[in-house]
């Protein structure tokens, strides 16, 4: 026994490990109702970026960047650059390919004026009648063809066969993983699917009396063969492999093709397998192993009846001659731009022709790409840089003098900075700061409606503190009251879901009140906005709303012991640090004025599965009010003021902060607390409430050009009546363009930005270099800020360059699943990442990051912490500094921080931002707003 | 013509009309812009609502008749061309004028910069145009025209994104089940013509002998049930969820799906007159009605599931039908397409549903499905899953008995082919290639 299972013990390690490696290639999306932005290419991130796309490209069949004729455009229209194509070739290698030919200028050649793409499906019809046959029609270049033709003989597979088998068995697997993760949608739950993937898929489909499609017969007598082993997982996995004799080398590749096949359900399983409370629900005993040992075994019978016997293709010898013919014509496309001609083709020697064919097949489609993408974002990275500079330049206004009139914190999120600077358009006394919008405060919380916790923080962050939404002593009944009422709504609404659905109670309900929907259906069809409005109303008058205050107090013995592992509450001295952790980098440590208000955000909409990307990241995919409530209230008590001043903040007694939130769909506004406000302070209040007003229509307005649907003479009004809109239309894909925008992000004092249009691109983040000696606030930013940021940057890039495999394709025929993710019509992989009409006018570049230090400072922070060290080593975001006191700018390249020497120019100047983006739809270049000129 | 016959003739035309006059100035190049296209679609239903509320008074009374000549005449045969507005037809036609009108303005947004919107927006017009000829044919040869419209539109449709295999496939398959039960309807025309001599059901029904409507009967059901994915078709109904969410509901929730139940409520006539007929249209529905309910209660993704409840109430319908409660039949009608279509078009929201019920109900939902622990077995509950899971086996049972079987026959016939000519034809194929590629290359 002893050896026996000693031997077994290593074959089940050795297959673990390869699942496991097999795994770390599937999608970390977790279910879809709480949405984390993530770096697509997560299991590729210790490579450089530009070998991870390759890698990842070929393993998935997808695309490492946009398009080629997508660049192209970009050039022909003027984002692209030569002289950046040019500066790219300049930075790598260069080596003579023969004589007349450099590598450096071959590669110009391919790029521009370019050559085509051929395959051999196409060649055969390109030559005969397409642009091959009219090239032919020049004698030279028909010659040309002709000497490459005889030179060329080598030929390589292009394609991979189909996979067969996978027709066959994936639609059982897919409703089989739907069935056994779904959260609620099924009426009747899976049968003992408590038991594991493996076991109940075999419990079930071994009964006697099922009917197979032909390819799976057998399969019922095969799992009651494993039930009589009792096999597990594992020895079901085994079996396949040993039946098919595999050695042990061959299983990582095996198990890889496997799991990939559909990436999207396997994922979601080793998902749940690694962290089971990510189910929303119902949490389920997830393995991979499970899913693995039903998919082989389905594998197995399928293929022993013959399904993986492809369909007859082709004679061999046809596809072999247009395989050379296609080879054929790149080298001949290639040799062309270079205006070889036939002659000097078939004089070069066999070593020349070779390097030739070899450079021309180094610069293939991918290459060429790599190199248009990196032009692309280096006029990018150029505009960005320039802007900046100019800015702290010649931009006139500086620091408020003054007290200002009030001051605002915002999550550091790009949809904010048009908000931000419409505010200060508004009332140009008004000063604002951004951090991440968890505002440091990393809880669990659970609102009086919550029927559990939730950690309310960035994904990478455990909660240590669960904070309790309480009503005030005296409206605890008014609480009892809610719930009650809404726990009848609840069970209304259960029962109309349930009712509709059934035989019997479907039959009274639509016969009867079948026609009742008609009231719903055209009240959200023809009047979206007016009818949210009456049931909002409805539901206000059904349901009372008690005050409500936040159990964050722990000063009691009792509530300092952990409760599930939990502390109830903050101590004073967590507190501090916390607010302290928010207003240090910021830089804001005196100078308060009389209101500061902290804004969290988040996002409604309608008929949006995908409605949580919309959400705070730093909140890990939750809405961010209570955040910003939380640290409102910390930075209003006394004993925080007094352990704040000992770290050097000084908060006099007349300023009073205010939490709220802010919709980045609709644009709503709420402050939080406002019966606490001291008496004295109400015109204050009054003066930031007009602002904000003023300011969320300016910013729906600013929103609004980007939305075809809304007239582009909407008044600032009517474009927040529009966008109110959108968040409550039933068939609106689009609530809101959401990070859309995003291409970089600013780490400085606002006197860098303030005053510049930068068109909702970029994220801000609040820090003072001169007051952080020792670099600590900017180690703290950083790792606050760049993680988040770049993988909201890196999804949204793939997401777009492949919206096939990368995202989710697009969200027309996508159906909700189990409440745990989306599929394409009935019977789809899972589809993971961002939908079409989320990225749709996305310009994909790698984050760019400028930070107001110095290049050495930057590089000291960044080693030091591995995960900032492998983003940035890796070019998986760009990075770029300014000095705070010279305003010299750095940017970082391959060798390190090299000086930008880029022409710094007065930026155009506009009155008002409507000005500068009235009428426009597209990405806008910086200018400079200001209104005090207009107001002279 | 007076002003209601008028009316009808402008509520079934008009969206035929405007499928038209933009696909032919489409095949000449213009490309219309959404807003165009979207105000068109609103322009023309509103003003169908409109029209159908003027005429539908005084129905009850004097259904608006319109008879223009014959189509053709051959022989005995001739093909009439006659519109009708009954007290049957207008609660259908009120159906489609209304749903399609509310289906454009949900789809003016949601098919916003969608590179399919022209093509969507046909199909919706061409779609409304097929269900209002077959709602207000007067004859089954004029009613078989619309049937085919809205049968193709929903096939192209479900296909609507192309690019991928499987709608394209499972499109397919929903259009073989169609043709195959389009033929009962096809020979039903055929019989009446050969029995009572006309299709025709303007003013009164054509008359036939016990056994003669028992078969017409038969075929008409076989027609319907088919459209309708009643048993032994059912198996269509969740592949035809792989188009854009409004068009699964104004075909699955909404119209398309009643066509059945509206072709035997237009028999029903010939159904009173043979108890076996209806007996069978019971007995089919009653078979669906369980069969939905079953299968939709083992399905976990939105749309199948509202899919599976769709089919149980059309079930549902289909009895009512049979026991020959026509006014039942036609309210359960209306009220199941309206509530249906705004489930379907809520689909997308049920993430948020299903939150804000779990967390009303305070984190506990009451459990589902529990009845099925309390009253069978354990290995019967096993049996019924595995049986739910296959939704009824009808597919698999569907392909193994036909499509295997003809599949296979088509590998005989084309390993035939190649024993005959393949030889020959690969042989020529390759002398060509070589041909062309060295002629094109030594070139001279």
């Amino acid at each position: 026994m002893g050896k026996g299972s000693g031997l077994i013990d290593i074959r089940q390690a050795r297959l673990r490990e390869s699942v496991d490696h097999a795994a770390h290639l599937l999608p970390i999306q977790g279910p879809i109702g709480v949405f984390v932005h993530h770096n697509t290419l997560h299991a590729f991130q210790h490579l450089p970026f530009e070998e991870a796309v390759i890698e990842s490209a070929r393993i998935f069949n997808a695309e490492p960047y946009m398009s080629e004729a997508a660049y192209r455009a970009e050039l022909a229209r003027g984002r692209i650059h030569l002289e950046d194509i040019d500066a790219v070739l300049k930075s790598e290698p260069d080596a003579m390919v023969f004589p007349r030919l450099s590598r450096r200028s071959l590669r110009r050649a391919l790029i521009t004026p370019g050559i085509r793409e051929f395959d051999a499906a196409t060649v055969m019809w390109r030559a005969e009648q397409g642009d091959l046959a009219r090239d032919f029609r020049q004698p030279a270049l028909h010659a040309l063809f002709a000497a490459c033709f005889a030179r060329t003989v080598a030929h390589e597979q292009e394609t991979e066969p189909a996979r067969p088998v996978d027709e066959v068995i994936h639609p059982w697997l897919i409703r089989l993983c739907a069935v056994f993760l779904d959260q609620g949608i099924a009426y009747w739950p899976m049968p003992q699917r408590e038991a594991g993937f493996y076991r109940s898929v075999r419990k079930l489909l071994s009964q006697r009396g099922g009917i197979f499609p032909r390819y799976l017969t057998g399969l019922d007598e095969e799992f009651r063969r494993q039930d009589c082993l009792s096999f597990s997982a594992f020895d079901a996995v085994l079996e396949y492999l040993d039946s098919q004799h595999f050695g042990q080398a061959d299983w990582d590749k095996i198990l890889q093709t496997e799991l990939l096949a559909l990436p999207g359900w396997a994922g979601l399983m080793r998902r749940l397998e690694m962290d089971p409370s990510l189910a929303p629900h119902k949490s389920l005993p997830c393995s991979l192993m499970d899913f693995l040992a039903v998919r082989l075994t389905m594998t197995r019978i399928a293929s022993g009846r013959g399904a993986a016997e492809p369909d007859p293709q082709e004679s061999a010898l046809k596809t072999e001659e247009k395989l050379r013919l296609s080879r054929t014509a790149r080298v001949y496309d290639a040799a062309r731009v270079v205006s070889l001609s036939a002659g000097e083709v078939e004089m070069l020697s066999g070593g020349e022709w070779a390097a030739f064919v070899s450079e021309v097949k180094a610069c293939n489609g991918w290459e060429r790409r790599r190199i248009l993408h990196l032009a692309y974002e280096r006029w990018h990275e150029r505009q960005v840089l320039a802007g900046l500079a100019s800015n702290r330049k010649y931009g006139g206004l500086s620091e408020i003098a003054a007290r200002p009139a009030a001051q605002l914190f915002f999550c550091i999120d790009e949809r904010e900075e048009s908000m931000r600077r419409a505010l200060e358009e508004v009332d140009p006394e008004l000063e604002t700061f951004s951090a991440a919008g968890f505002y440091g405060v990393a809880v669990n919380y659970k609102g009086i409606d919550d029927p559990h916790g939730a950690a309310f923080c960035p994904v990478t962050v455990k909660p240590q503190h669960v904070v309790l939404e309480q009503p005030k002593a005296e409206d605890n009944a008014l609480l009892e009251r809610r719930r009650l009422r809404r726990r009848l709504l609840g069970r209304l609404m259960q029962n109309s879901f349930v009712s509709s659905r059934t035989l019997l109670r479907g039959w009274l309900s639509t016969a009867t009140l079948g026609l009742l929907s008609a009231i719903p259906l055209i009240g959200q069809l023809l009047a979206p906005r007016r009818y949210a409005q009456i049931r909002e109303r409805l539901n206000k008058a059904f349901l009372p709303e008690p005050q409500t205050e936040l159990a964050f107090m722990r000063n009691t013995p009792q509530s300092q012991e952990a409760v599930a592992g939990l502390l109830v509450g903050f101590a004073a001295a967590e507190k501090a640090e916390i607010v302290a952790g928010i207003l240090g980098p910021a830089g804001l440590k005196r100078g308060f004025a009389r209101i500061v208000v902290v804004l969290g955000h988040g996002s409604t909409s309608l008929n949006n599965p995908h409605e949580s990307a919309h959400d705070c990241g730093a909140c890990g995919g939750r809405r961010g009010g209570p955040n910003a409530r939380l640290f409102a209230a910390m930075a209003n008590r006394p004993e925080v003021r007094q352990e704040l001043s000992q770290r050097g903040i000084e908060i006099p007694d007349d300023v009073w902060f205010i939490g709220g939130y802010h919709d980045s769909c609709s644009d709503d506004l709420e402050l939080y607390d406002l019966e606490r406000l001291p008496g004295g302070h109400r015109m204050d209040l009054e003066r930031v409430r007009d602002s904000l007003e003023n300011a969320r229509a300016r910013n729906a307005h600013e929103r609004a050009r980007r939305f075809e649907r809304c007239p582009s003479d909407a008044s600032p009004a009517a474009a927040l009546r529009h966008v109110e809109g959108r968040s409550e239309h039933l068939a609106e894909p689009r609530p809101e363009y959401g990070h859309c925008t995003n291409a970089f992000c600013v780490i400085g004092r606002r006197s860098l930005t303030r005053g510049l249009f930068l068109d909702r691109r970029a994220f801000l983040a609040s820090y003072d270099g001169n007051q952080d000696s020792d670099d600590r606030s900017l180690a703290q930013v950083l790792a606050a800020v760049v993680p988040v940021c770049a993988g909201i940057s890196l999804e949204y890039y793939f997401s777009f360059v492949d919206n096939y495999r990368y995202g989710c394709g697009t969200k027309l025929p996508h159906n909700i699943t189990g409440l745990m993710g989306v599929m394409d019509g009935h019977a789809s992989d899972l589809r993971t990442g961002l939908p079409w009409q989320m990225v749709e006018i996305h310009e994909p570049v790698r984050a760019l990051f400028v930070v107001e230090t110095t290049p050495e400072r930057l590089t000291r922070v960044i080693a030091a912490s591995t995960t900032l060290d492998e983003l940035v080593k890796n070019r998986w975001v760009r990075f770029a500094t300014i000095d705070p006191a010279s305003g010299q700018v750095h940017v970082r390249r391959d060798s390190g921080f090299e000086e930008f020497d880029g022409p710094v120019e007065r930026l155009p100047v506009a009155f008002s931002s409507p000005e500068w983006y009235q009428g426009k739809l597209e990405h806008l270049p910086m200018c400079r707003i200001e209104t005090q000129a207009a107001g002279r | 013509m007076d002003l209601s016959q008028a009316l009808l003739l402008f509520i079934v035309l008009a969206p035929g009309v405007v499928f038209s006059v933009i696909s032919l100035l489409w095949l000449v190049g213009w490309v219309p812009k959404e807003r165009v296209l979207s105000a068109t679609t609103g322009i023309v239903f509103a003003a169908s609502i409109f029209a159908l509320a003027a005429i539908s008074w005084n129905v009850g009374a004097a259904p608006v008749v319109i008879k223009f000549r014959d189509w053709f005449a051959v022989g005995q045969y001739d093909f009439p061309l006659v519109l009708m507005a009954d007290r049957l037809s207008v609660p259908f036609l009120g159906m489609t004028v209304v749903l399609s009108g509310l289906i454009g303005q949900f789809s003016a947004t949601y098919l916003h910069r969608d590179g399919g919107f022209l093509r969507f927006y046909l199909l919706l017009h061409l779609f409304a145009f097929g269900s209002l000829l077959a709602f207000a044919a007067a004859s089954f040869d004029l009613l078989i025209g619309g049937w085919e419209v809205v049968g193709i539109t929903s096939v192209l449709l479900i296909a609507f994104f192309q690019q991928r295999p499987a709608p394209v496939e499972n499109a397919l398959r929903v259009f073989t089940i169609y043709r195959a039960s389009d033929i009962g309807l096809l020979l039903v025309v055929f019989a009446m013509h050969q029995w009572a001599g006309t299709a025709s059901f303007a003013g009164r029904f054509p008359q036939l002998t016990g056994a003669q409507a028992a078969v017409a009967g038969l075929l008409l059901l076989f027609a319907a049930a088919g459209k309708a994915a009643q048993i032994p078709f059912s198996g269509w109904l969740p592949r035809a969820m792989e188009g854009p969410t409004p068009s699964s509901a104004i075909f699955y929730g909404g119209i398309s799906i009643h066509a059945g139940p509206y072709l035997l409520l237009r028999a029903q006539p010939l159904l009173a007159h043979s108890g076996m007929a209806s007996a069978l249209v019971i007995v089919i529905g009653v078979l669906t009605a369980i069969h939905g309910t079953i299968v939709g209660r083992a399905t976990a993704d939105a749309k199948t599931s509202l899919a599976y409840a769709s089919l149980t109430q059309v079930g549902v319908i289909f009895v009512e039908i049979g026991i020959g409660w026509t006014w039942v039949a036609v309210i359960h009608t209306v009220g199941h397409a309206t509530g249906r279509t705004l489930q379907f078009l809520r689909a997308p929201s049920m993430l948020h549903d299903y939150h804000q019920m779990h967390s009303a109900a305070g984190g506990e939902l009451a459990p589902t499905g529990k009845h099925l622990d309390s009253l069978f077995p354990e290995r019967f509950q096993l049996w019924l899953y595995r049986w739910a899971l296959d939704r009824g086996h009808l597919d698999t049972v569907l392909d193994r008995l036909v499509v295997d079987p003809l599949v296979r026959l088509s590998r005989v016939f084309a390993k035939l082919d190649g024993i005959a000519f393949g030889d020959i034809r690969s042989r020529r194929e390759e002398a060509a290639i070589s041909l062309q590629a060295g002629s094109g290359v030594r070139g001279d």
